[in-house]
C-alpha cells in the first residue's frame, strides 16, 4: 500500500507542477540525488504499520535517529532483519528447491521499495539462492541508507 | 501464483488508520516543500517542517475590483483567524527593511511598483515567524499576471482564492460614498457602513481618486488583468457577489476558507445508512454498490440467507425469527462478520444498513473494529413513510413487487390480485419508526460526525446528496 501512497505522491506533485521542462528535471534530479522518494515510502511504511498514537512525534523520533546515525555510524534502522529477509525468501521458494527465480527476485526487490521498476538486474541465469538474496538485499538498503 | 505476485492482503487496520491522521496529505505536504525550497540537507529539513505543524494553517488570496469590499473583508478575516494580513500599502510601509524603503521611493516617483520588488517583499514577509506560523492572508495581491506567475515561481501558494464581484454601476455609486479613518485605517461607508460613535464621524476624510472616472478607469484595468490571473489558481477559486451586505459575504468567505479541498488519498468507503423503515437505506445501498463498486451487506437479508442456509447460526436466529422479535445482537454480529472479513469487502468497502439499531449494538460493532468512515441519517417524515410503505403490493402469481402510487401494476387484471404484506399495515409500520426513534438520539450522538440528509426526496436527489457525502473531506471541527 505504501507503494501505491508513493506512486500517487509522485504523479500529484508533477501533475500539479506547470512549470518548464528544466524546473522539472531539477526537481526529479533533487529527487533521485536524496533518494526522497526512498525515505517518504519508508516513513509511511512505518506509520501504518507501527499506528502510533501521535504521528508527527513518531516521524520525528524516526528521523532524529535517521540524523545521529548518519552523523555517528551507528546501525541505521532497518525495516527488515535478516530473519525477517530469511523469511520472505521462504515464502517465495515455495517448493524448498533453494533458490527463487529471477523473475520473483526482481518482484521482491520492487515490493521492498528496494529498485524501481526499469532498473536492469543481470540474470546469471542459475536462480538466486537463500545468500545471495540476503546479500543484495542488504547491499541495496545500505545504498539507499548511505544517500541521506 | 507465488507470494510475491498476489495481490496484498492489508489488514484493515491500516487504511483505517491512514484516513483517521491523514497521513496522506501529511506526506504530501512535506513533499510539496521538499520539493520547493530542495534543502541541501533533506533530514533536519523533514524534522523542522513536522515540527511547525503548519500544513492547516490560513492561506488566503483576497482579488477584487476597487469598492468591492476586500480590504473590509480582508480584515475581519484576519481577525477572526488571528493571521496576517499582507497588502501594497502594508508592505511598503514596513519599517526595517531595504526593500521597502526603496519601495517607497519608487512609488512617491512613479505611483507604481515594479512587479518583482513587490513579490520579492511579499516573499520576504511570508517568510517571517508569525506568518510561518499564523498564516496570511493577501489583499489585492498579485494584481497582474506577471505577478501571479512570478509568486508561483517562489514557491508561495495559496490555499483558497476569493474573488468578489459585482455590477459596474453598483460599485462606481459605492465608491462615492467610500471614507476612511486616518487612526484605524478602517474603512467606512456614508449609506452602508456608517460608524455610530460620533468622534470616528469627525475623524473620517475621504480618500483620494474616488471620483466617478477614477474609479471607472481602475475597474477596466482590473478586468483586464483578473481574466488573466484566475487561470493560475484552477479548483481552489470562489467567487462571491459583493452585491450584498457586508456581513453576508463574510459569512461566506469564512465558511469557504474553513472547507478542506478533496485530495488525492486512498480511499475506501465503509457507509453506514440509518433511518426509519421505509426511508429508502435498501434502495440507496443498492444505487451506491452498483456505482461504486461496493458490497452491499443488508443486515435483515443476511439473516434470512443464514435461516435459508441452515447454518448454524441460522438455526439460533430462527426462534427468534420466528416470534418476530429482534435476535441477541452478538449472533447477528457474528453473521455479519463473516461477511465483513472477507478480502473483497476489506478491499472493496461495504454499504451497511438495518444494524446496528441502538447504542449498544453500535458499541459491540465498534469494539470489534468495524468502523464506518461515512454515517448518514436518512430523515423521513412519519407521512411520507405511510405513504410509500402502505401502497406497496405483491403479486402472488409472478412474485413482482409494485407501488400503487411510484410503480403501478401494468394490467388492471394483475392488479386485481395483488396481495399485501401483513407487515405493511399502518399499526406495524408505527410500531417500527417508533422503535427506531426511540433509539436514534443515542445513535446519533454516538456516531459523531454522522450526516443527516431529508429522505423526503426522489431517489436520485438523495443518491446525489449521499454521493457528495462520501466524496467530499469531513468538515473538520474548528477550535
Amino acid at each position: 500500500m505504501a507503494v501505491t501512497l508513493r506512486g500517487r505522491l509522485a504523479t500529484s506533485q508533477f501533475g500539479a507542477m506547470e512549470a518548464n521542462s528544466s524546473r522539472e528535471l531539477e526537481a526529479r534530479n533533487y529527487l533521485e540525488k536524496h533518494r526522497i522518494m526512498e525515505l517518504l515510502t519508508y516513513l509511511a511504511s512505518a506509520l501504518l504499520f507501527f499506528r502510533p498514537e501521535k504521528p508527527r512525534e513518531y516521524l520525528i523520533s524516526i528521523l532524529e535517529r535517521l540524523r545521529t546515525a548518519k552523523v555517528s555510524g551507528v546501525a541505521f534502522p532497518f525495516f527488515m532483519d535478516n530473519s525477517n529477509i530469511a523469511a520472505m525468501f521462504q515464502m517465495l521458494d515455495s517448493s524448498n528447491k533453494g533458490s527463487i527465480s529471477f523473475i520473483q527476485y526482481k518482484e521482491a526487490l520492487k515490493t521492498l521499495g528496494l529498485c524501481t521498476a526499469d532498473e536492469v538486474l543481470k540474470d546469471d541465469g542459475h536462480g538466486i539462492t537463500c545468500e545471495k538474496f540476503m546479500c543484495e538485499v542488504n547491499k541495496k538498503t545500505q545504498e539507499i541508507w548511505s544517500a541521506f | 501464483m507465488d507470494a510475491t505476485t498476489a495481490p496484498h492482503r492489508i489488514p484493515p487496520e491500516m487504511p483505517q488508520y491512514g484516513e483517521a491522521n491523514h497521513v496522506f496529505e501529511l506526506m504530501q505536504n512535506m513533499l510539496e516543500q521538499l520539493l520547493i525550497q530542495q534543502p541541501e540537507d533533506p533530514i533536519p529539513f523533514m524534522i523542522e517542517h513536522l515540527q511547525r505543524d503548519n500544513d492547516y494553517v490560513p492561506k488566503i488570496v483576497i482579488l477584487g475590483p476597487p469598492a468591492s469590499g476586500k480590504t473590509t473583508i480582508a480584515m475581519w478575516l484576519r481577525k477572526h483567524l488571528n493571521s496576517n494580513l499582507l497588502s501594497v500599502e502594508s508592505l511598503m510601509a514596513k519599517e526595517y527593511s531595504s526593500l521597502a524603503a526603496d519601495a517607497r521611493t519608487r512609488y512617491q516617483k512613479f505611483q507604481t511598483l515594479p512587479d518583482m520588488l513587490l513579490v520579492r517583499l511579499v516573499q520576504e514577509r511570508l517568510r517571517e515567524e508569525d506568518c510561518v506560523r499564523r498564516g496570511w492572508i493577501l489583499d489585492g495581491i498579485p494584481e497582474t499576471r506577471e505577478q501571479a506567475l512570478l509568486i508561483q515561481t517562489l514557491g508561495v501558494s495559496p490555499r483558497h482564492v476569493i474573488v468578489l464581484s459585482a455590477p459596474d454601476t453598483v460599485l462606481i455609486e459605492r465608491n462615492l460614498g467610500k471614507r476612511i479613518d486616518p487612526q484605524t485605517g478602517e474603512i467606512y461607508h456614508t449609506t452602508f457602513d456608517w460608524p455610530p460613535e460620533s468622534e470616528i464621524q469627525n475623524r473620517l476624510i475621504a480618500p483620494a481618486g474616488i471620483s466617478e472616472g477614477e474609479t471607472a478607469r481602475r475597474l477596466l484595468e482590473y478586468h483586464r488583468n483578473i481574466v488573466r490571473i484566475l487561470p493560475s489558481y484552477p479548483k481552489i477559486v470562489k467567487v462571491i457577489t459583493a452585491d450584498q451586505p457586508c456581513v453576508d459575504v463574510f459569512y461566506q468567505a469564512l465558511t469557504y476558507v474553513q472547507t478542506i479541498h478533496r485530495s488525492n488519498a486512498p480511499f475506501t468507503p465503509r457507509v453506514l445508512l440509518c433511518g426509519p423503515v421505509g426511508s429508502g437505506k435498501s434502495l440507496q445501498a443498492a444505487l451506491l454498490a452498483e456505482k461504486y463498486g461496493l458490497v452491499n451487506v443488508c443486515c435483515g437479508q443476511l439473516l434470512k440467507e443464514a435461516m435459508a442456509d441452515k447454518s448454524k447460526y441460522g438455526e439460533m436466529i430462527r426462534p427468534f425469527f420466528e416470534k418476530e422479535t429482534a435476535g441477541p445482537s452478538y449472533i447477528i454480529m457474528k453473521v455479519l462478520r463473516q461477511l465483513l472479513d472477507q478480502q473483497d469487502c476489506a478491499e472493496r468497502g461495504w454499504v451497511l444498513h438495518g444494524f446496528p439499531r441502538d447504542r449498544d449494538q453500535a458499541c459491540l460493532m465498534d469494539s470489534m473494529g468495524y468502523k464506518p468512515n461515512r454515517v448518514f441519517f436518512l430523515n423521513v417524515p412519519f407521512d411520507s413513510i405511510i405513504e410509500r410503505l402502505t401502497l406497496r403490493r405483491t403479486d402472488p402469481v409472478t412474485g413482482e413487487r409494485s407501488h400503487l402510487m411510484y410503480k403501478p401494476p401494468p394490467t388492471m387484471e394483475i392488479q386485481a390480485r395483488l396481495l399485501q404484506s401483513p407487515k405493511d399495515s399502518e399499526e406495524q409500520i408505527r410500531l417500527r419508526t417508533e422503535l427506531f426513534y426511540r433509539n436514534s438520539a443515542e445513535l446519533q450522538e454516538f456516531y459523531g460526525q454522522a450526516i443527516t440528509l431529508n429522505g423526503d426526496q426522489d431517489p436520485y436527489t438523495v443518491f446525489e446528496y449521499i454521493e457528495s457525502g462520501i466524496i467530499n473531506p469531513l468538515p473538520k471541527k474548528v477550535p
